[in-house]
């Protein structure tokens, strides 16, 4: 059977869809709320020429927005409208039972946090700007920003400069989907149909749900594509997750030296049993004895065939669990048990902040135990927030009972303590009170429009 | 010596009794989570129950409906004992639930409780029991076996991590033996008593017998029958409501408080005597498979259900289909949709306003958000829920039953070794 091309309509979609922009190393964040509508949408005009689609391979600058559903709702976007997006989304992020479903409690509950929580200003909007430069950065936020009134900036995301180690000490953002029709080839177990991270293709059930169809009265200037017969503003989008995520650096790392009580050689090999991979990226399956730089980037693997019962990478450690690679029910390993897999994949897009504090990054001095926070923007895409995001959010990581443990969340990202079982001969070892080194601050859902969709809201009365 | 009884007890109650009576069952329900429910703490034989309410509605003829109130549990053999149980110890209780039940009696006795317990119960059309012959008991012993043993292998003064496989399964059995209160687990679990035993074995013959007997009949009957369905199906009008908002929250606000989480949904048979009859057809053979096949861990290939139920209304006008699950209903029908969609839809397609189906067993589930939105739709609001066990995962209780079995077993180097890794 030969393979369905699909072909994507890369103009129309947001740049940040098809690549991180791994070559701009600054970017910020901004968040706006909107108060005059007339004014937002004169700001939108003049910003949609400066979008970056996926067209385009940029080496200098890039810009991207996305609205919450209140943003939609302020630009004009009628309820009927605004009630064919997904309930998910328009719910937000902060409902108490998205709180159970995200684990967001305790220090890392809404009601705590630094933005978009139930006590904080509206956020209507975001605004994503990245530059080659700090001098790239700033002149394209002097470009970008809104100059005559209508929307206030709530909140400047600062990003670090990209690099590929995490605050933690390790080799992050290896693994990603390859999205079909859109990012460069990948071996088939981790290429992922379009419609998955797109709205308007087809996704992994072979299906284009029906989402974002408004009655083509609804755009008389005819800017939206049409679907049978109906204006889709959803086409080419996807909907975008924000979390503000502060990491304990030197928390993790106390932690994990007296975890480990062998000094730093036990303690390291302790955290990589954690995270599933090395600091420098091979994962445990492929090289379980120590790093390998060699493996720095390797991502074509499988848990099932090498270590089926987790004893080289345990079951629960963050990679392990957060992609499990076809490793769970209902036929560990098989074809069968990948394909559910695909239905559960996300574009990470996320950026860090904060200084480097690390006892793994060389050339650091930074005192332990400061009080400036660092972590990760964390940013994902994904066409369906309840499948994708939250179930790898609730079902994966912060499920107690992940593929058979009993009491384990991820030991990484968890907000709540919890207990880290690695398997081992003769018997497993286990660690009860592994505190949380993640709190959430902030965040919300987004919805990336596809350019179109931009200019259509822009135009919208 | 015990199986698992499905008590269903559905009762009708006067339209103006509906919210004072959800009022006391939201009251009841009450406590530190959702599916903590005080009223049930005391009985030693109740894995789960729920309690809800039907409203009054209008059957697709026109005909009224009254409103119901729906009292299900899962309890441990005998049935009776359970009864006289749940009525001493809170007969008080069920007399506030009951009360404006039509017919409830006015004197309150023992006697009279039960008959009217009695009285409303009906048999559901199929029922679903993880692992059949497992009682409460079995369940909350085990976990405590588990538990102290997870906590000797963290004890600092042994030196087990230099043993072998087999001296190690020795050590852990050794340490049981010598903890009075773990004992128990050196006889075998009882099963299910030889007279059910019995009836089961013969059952698990006869029904393939009977369709052998019948097979002249069924060869051409059954193509008959698919035609008739197909066309049926071409005919068919699946629906596109969407859940309402407000409708969504207060399932929601139930949901995800602990592992497990309860489901219960209704909705109407489609009409004619086909689809009726079809409806009966598989959910007689769902029965079948549930007390024969998918007994031990498993339903088809979804290892997340502790108890399912489907009781069909209303001479078999509605269907009501209840369950007790681990994890969000987000992975609840991502399971049904990935790895059991041919078995919801054999029988949920005879339902109204189901995706659409082929040949009853494909499409239907596999159409992911029309599927989703069908369920949300058709969902009730469980006001009372319980659960004996909130923090145990179907899989975990089953890792804990193999450990208590492995652990009194002569086993080899090999088996210890996998042995161990249960742990």
């Amino acid at each position: 059977v030969a393979a369905q091309t699909v072909s994507v309509e890369r103009a129309d979609v947001q740049g940040l869809v098809a690549r991180g922009y791994g070559r701009l190393k600054e970017a910020r964040f901004v968040l706006f709320r909107i108060d005059h509508p007339a004014g937002a949408r004169d700001w939108l005009n003049t910003l949609v020429p400066m979008l970056t689609s996926a067209a385009d391979e940029p080496e200098y600058r890039a810009v991207n927005i996305a609205f919450t559903a209140s943003g939609a709702r302020k630009l004009g976007l009628d309820h009927d409208a605004v009630g064919r997006f997904a309930l998910e989304f328009r719910d937000g992020m902060t409902s108490p039972h998205r709180s159970r479903i995200l684990g967001d409690r305790g220090d890392s509950g809404p009601e705590r946090w630094a933005w978009g929580g139930p006590g904080n200003p509206e956020i209507d909007a975001v605004l994503l700007v990245y530059g080659r430069s700090k001098v790239a950065l700033a002149e394209t936020l002097g470009r970008a920003a809104p100059r005559h009134g209508g929307v206030t900036e709530i909140v400047s995301l600062q990003t670090a400069t990209l690099t590929a180690l995490e605050h933690f000490g390790f080799h992050d953002g290896i693994s990603q989907p390859a999205v079909e029709g859109l990012t460069p080839r990948c071996a088939p177990a981790n290429t992922v149909k379009v419609g998955e991270f797109l709205l308007g293709y087809p996704n992994e059930y072979g299906l284009v749900p029906d989402r974002a169809l408004l009655d083509s009265q609804a755009d008389p200037g005819g800017l939206l594509p049409r679907r049978a017969g109906r204006a889709d503003l959803g086409r080419n989008g996807s909907y975008l997750v924000l979390r503000e995520l502060v990491q304990d650096v030197p928390g993790f790392w106390g932690f994990v030296e007296r975890a480990a009580s062998g000094g730093r050689s036990e303690a390291v090999r302790l955290a990589s049993k954690m995270v599933g991979r090395w600091p420098g990226g091979a994962p445990l399956v492929a090289a379980p004895e120590h790093d390998d730089p060699t493996l720095g980037d390797h991502n074509d693997f499988f848990y099932h065939l090498a270590d089926p019962h987790g004893l080289l990478c345990p079951k629960g450690a963050h990679v392990r669990r957060s992609n499990p690679r076809g490793s769970l029910a209902p036929e560990p390993g098989s074809d069968r048990s990948i394909a559910i897999g695909k239905r559960h994949r996300i574009l990470r897009r996320g950026r860090q902040f904060g200084t480097w504090v690390s006892p793994l990054v060389p050339d650091v001095d930074a005192p332990r135990g400061d009080d400036e926070a660092r972590g990760l923007y964390f940013i994902c895409l994904n066409a369906n927030l309840a499948r994708q995001f939250e179930f790898i959010q609730h079902t994966w990581l912060n499920n107690p009972k992940f593929d058979g443990l009993y009491d384990d969340t991820d030991p990484l990202v968890s907000t709540a303590s919890t207990t880290f079982t690695a398997l081992a001969e003769p018997f497993r070892e286990r660690i009860t009170g592994v505190p949380s080194f993640v709190t959430v601050r902030g965040g919300a859902y987004f919805f990336l429009p596809g350019i179109r969709a931009v200019r259509y809201l822009a135009s919208l009365e | 010596v015990s199986h698992q009884v499905p008590v269903t007890i559905v009762a009708p109650l006067p339209s103006d009794a509906v919210e004072p009576v959800r009022a006391v069952l939201r009251e009841l329900a009450a406590g530190p989570f959702q599916g903590s429910s005080l009223i049930f703490n005391g009985i030693s034989t109740v894995h789960f129950a729920r309690m809800l309410v039907l409203d009054e509605a209008i059957d697709l003829d026109g005909q009224p409906l009254a409103a119901r109130l729906v009292f299900i549990s899962d309890v441990d053999a005998p049935l009776d004992a359970y009864l006289k149980e749940l009525i001493e110890t809170c007969g008080e209780v069920l007399d506030r639930i009951f009360d404006k039940c039509e017919g409830y009696p006015a004197a309150r006795t023992a006697a009279a409780r039960m008959s009217f317990l009695r009285a409303h119960m009906i048999k559901p059309a199929a029922n679903y029991v993880n692992t059949v012959g497992r009682t409460v008991e079995q369940v909350q012993h085990q976990a405590e076996l588990w538990s102290a043993i997870e906590d000797y292998l963290d004890s600092p003064d042994c030196d087990l991590r230099s043993m072998g496989p087999l001296q190690l399964h020795a050590q852990i059995r050794s340490y049981v033996a010598s903890q009075n209160g773990l004992r128990w687990s050196e006889t075998a679990p009882a099963g299910p008593a030889a007279s059910i035993r019995v009836r089961e074995a013969l059952h698990r013959v006869a029904v393939p017998a009977l369709l052998l007997a019948l097979l002249p009949l069924l060869v051409v009957g059954v193509p008959v029958w698919l035609l008739l369905l197909r066309v049926s199906e071409l005919r068919d009008k699946p629906s596109d409501e969407r859940p309402g908002e407000e409708h969504v929250r207060k399932l929601t606000a139930l949901e995800d408080h602990v592992v497990q989480n309860q489901f219960s949904a209704l909705g109407y048979v489609k009409p004619g005597l086909l689809r009726r009859a079809t409806l009966s057809f598989i959910l007689w053979l769902v029965d079948y498979s549930t007390r024969h096949v998918f007994n031990r861990g498993r339903l088809a290939d979804v290892t997340t259900i502790h108890f399912a139920r489907w009781i069909l209304l209303d001479d078999k006008k509605r269907m009501l289909f209840v369950s007790n699950y681990d994890g969000s209903l987000e992975s609840y029908m991502d399971d049904f949709i990935d790895k059991v969609a041919w078995g919801l839809n054999a029988v949920f397609s005879n339902g109204v306003g189901y995706p659409r189906t082929y040949w009853l067993f494909g499409g239907g589930a596999r159409h992911e958000q029309d599927f989703k939105d069908y369920l949300r739709v058709h969902q009730l609001p469980t006001e009372l829920w319980y659960s004996a066990y909130p923090h145990l995962s179907a899989v975990n209780i089953f890792n804990n039953a193999a450990i208590r079995d492995g652990l009194h077993a002569q086993l080899d180097e090999g088996q210890a070794r996998q042995w161990l890794r249960r742990l």
